[in-house]
């Protein structure tokens, strides 16, 4: 039964040219499509090959090509197989549809990739601020994003030199800091 | 008489309120929080407020090489730590097309139904402790203890263990290793009658737990929830035997599942898994000694690795659900992307805060722990 459905699923997709289809192993499958046609083939996968379980919704900074790579795993609990559907959007805007209809474990994951990314999805039913409350820098997870030169630019460096190391210094003690690691 | 423009003014009703429950708070695992609506002690209406524990993970990795990345990777979950780095080095081998020796692999399979025992041990006391009952945790966490002796002279680590490397586990087991480990076995196989009569047949827990918390299958299949609870359900899905890795499918075990969905099901689950894990480290202890060879392949420099461009999504079971690394190189020296999925994410957010409406203040914490969600694989 779940080979059958699997073999089903290759001929179904190999023929639509919008898809580029790639079977890694019995159990993994990659398709790379189009960003408006993936709604479509996720609705495709959930209502009629059985792909219930959404694993995970990965979002991927390409920056150099100035793109976002949004990744959505599906899983099959009849025929124990994952689908990962590849699609690219634009980083700017970087506005993107929600599939919170289809499936609703992907609230959490588009929250996250929105605060972590700064990616728009129109539709999710949350996209307020969940993991940094308190933060109003850009979004950390882009690869632009500098941690170092945030935190020098945030926040100040300040001195620590209390009694007890100035004691041990005068033995001859001390922390030792390499001419090279010195900010 | 009132003026034209009048306005009454809006304020919620005078029978709720709010309260926030967390971070830092005896019914909470971890540190973690709620805010929650409450009529008396009824819950109207419940949100999870987590960032207490955000500690840049998947940042942070980008930033260090592969190698590095081992000794970051178990920080994720501190119950259950093996499975974040065979998860993890699972999918280096993949993008570098390792073949992992055998000898490795079943040494991973018995650190990984280790740690789940250790897991659960620690998650059913969590569970007593929410109903009032001290001694069952005090238990659980005195046999967990006997677990991490064994982690201690295995790996040098008893928590955090970093055992596991891209390619295999760090060296062979030492001599007389397996008849201690037997005996420990032996040891809590007797025990687990004890734990039946003192808490999963104590009337005091099964009239507490049963009928909270309740999910229908349909309900966990839609919200996404995996692992123990997902059993607990009725399905009989283990991504050990149906998205088989390492060497489970040489493995004999039972699915075990649960028919009702509520905090007892998935309590019962977890006993059941006990014996089930204890079932599949005798087998490893029989078969072991004959499985002979190097215990890790030959690897490339480590800190001068580059791993070949690709991407890859990794699974394994952990004792709280599915987990699942999605990771990306783009042939350098450090990951490209690393996105952790920790069953969690699902069951310490949405599923907790559906659970909660309707059920009365006290019960939040049961949920919680019932659900055996982890904190820091929301926030990573």
């Amino acid at each position: 039964m779940s080979k059958e459905l699997n073999l089903w699923l290759d001929d179904l997709l190999k023929d639509i040219k919008i898809i580029q289809f790639k079977r890694k192993n019995s159990r993994r499958v990659r398709i790379d499509i189009s960003p408006e046609a993936l709604p479509a083939l996720l609705e495709l996968l959930q209502g009629r090959a059985s792909y219930v379980h959404l694993s995970a919704i990965s979002c991927v900074d390409w920056i150099e090509e100035g793109e976002f790579e949004l990744v959505y795993h599906v899983w099959s609990y009849e025929t124990n197989s994952l689908v990962s559907a590849h699609t690219r959007i634009a980083r700017d805007p970087g506005v993107y549809l929600s599939v919170y209809d289809l499936y609703t474990p992907a609230a959490f994951f588009e929250r996250d990739i929105h605060e972590m990314f700064g990616v728009y999805f129109e539709g999710s039913p949350d996209m307020e601020k969940f993991i940094l409350t308190e933060w109003n820098g850009p979004p950390p997870m882009r690869k632009d994003f500098d941690s170092e030169a945030f935190v020098n630019q945030t926040f100040n460096w300040e001195e620590y030199h209390p009694q007890w190391l100035k004691d041990i210094e005068a033995e001859g003690g001390g922390i030792t800091t390499r001419p090279e690691d010195v900010r | 008489m009132r003026p034209e423009n009048y306005e009454a003014i809006k304020q919620p009703p005078s029978n709720e309120f709010e309260l926030n429950f967390g971070p830092n708070h005896p019914g909470i695992e971890g540190n973690y929080a709620f805010r929650v609506k409450l009529n008396g002690d009824e819950v109207l209406s419940a949100r999870a407020d987590a960032g207490y524990l955000h500690r840049g993970f998947e940042k942070l990795m980008e930033g260090r090489l592969w190698i590095q990345n081992i000794a970051l990777v178990p920080r994720i979950c501190v119950p259950d730590p093996v499975p974040m780095e065979v998860c993890y080095s699972l999918a280096i081998e993949e993008l570098c097309g390792l073949e992992v020796p055998e000898r490795a692999q079943w040494l991973r399979v018995m650190q990984l139904e280790m740690s789940r025992l250790a897991a659960h041990l620690f998650a059913f006391g969590g569970h007593a402790a929410t109903t009032g009952m001290y001694t069952p945790m005090f238990w659980g966490v005195a046999d967990r203890d006997l677990i991490l002796d064994r982690f201690e002279e295995l790996t040098g680590g008893r928590v955090y263990s970093i055992y596991n490397i891209p390619g295999g586990v760090r060296r062979d087991m030492p001599d007389g290793f397996l008849d201690r480990l037997e005996s420990l076995l032996d040891y809590l196989d007797s025990r687990l009658a004890d734990y039946d009569n003192l808490f999963f047949r104590n009337q005091v827990f099964i009239k507490r737990a049963r009928d909270i918390g309740t999910m229908s299958q349909e309900q966990a299949l839609k919200w996404g929830v995996t692992g123990p609870n997902l059993r607990a359900t009725g399905l009989a899905f283990d991504v050990r035997r149906d998205d088989p890795y390492l060497v489970y499918e040489k493995i004999d075990f039972d699915v075990v599942t649960e028919p009702g969905g509520d905090a007892l099901s998935r309590n019962l689950v977890r006993r059941a898994e006990l014996k089930q894990s204890i079932r599949i480290l005798r087998q490893i202890i029989k078969h072991l000694p004959s499985v002979k060879g190097p215990v890790r392949c030959p690897i490339p420099n480590p800190l001068a690795w580059n791993v070949p461009a690709g991407e890859t999504y990794t699974r394994v079971e952990s004792s709280k659900g599915e987990l699942a690394y999605y990771v990306v190189s783009n042939g350098g020296d450090k990951p490209y992307r690393v996105h952790v999925r920790g069953p969690s994410s699902m069951h310490a957010v949405q599923v907790l805060e559906k659970l909660a409406v309707g059920s009365r203040l006290e019960d939040i914490a049961q949920i919680m722990f019932s659900l055996d969600a982890c904190p820091p694989e929301v926030d990573r």
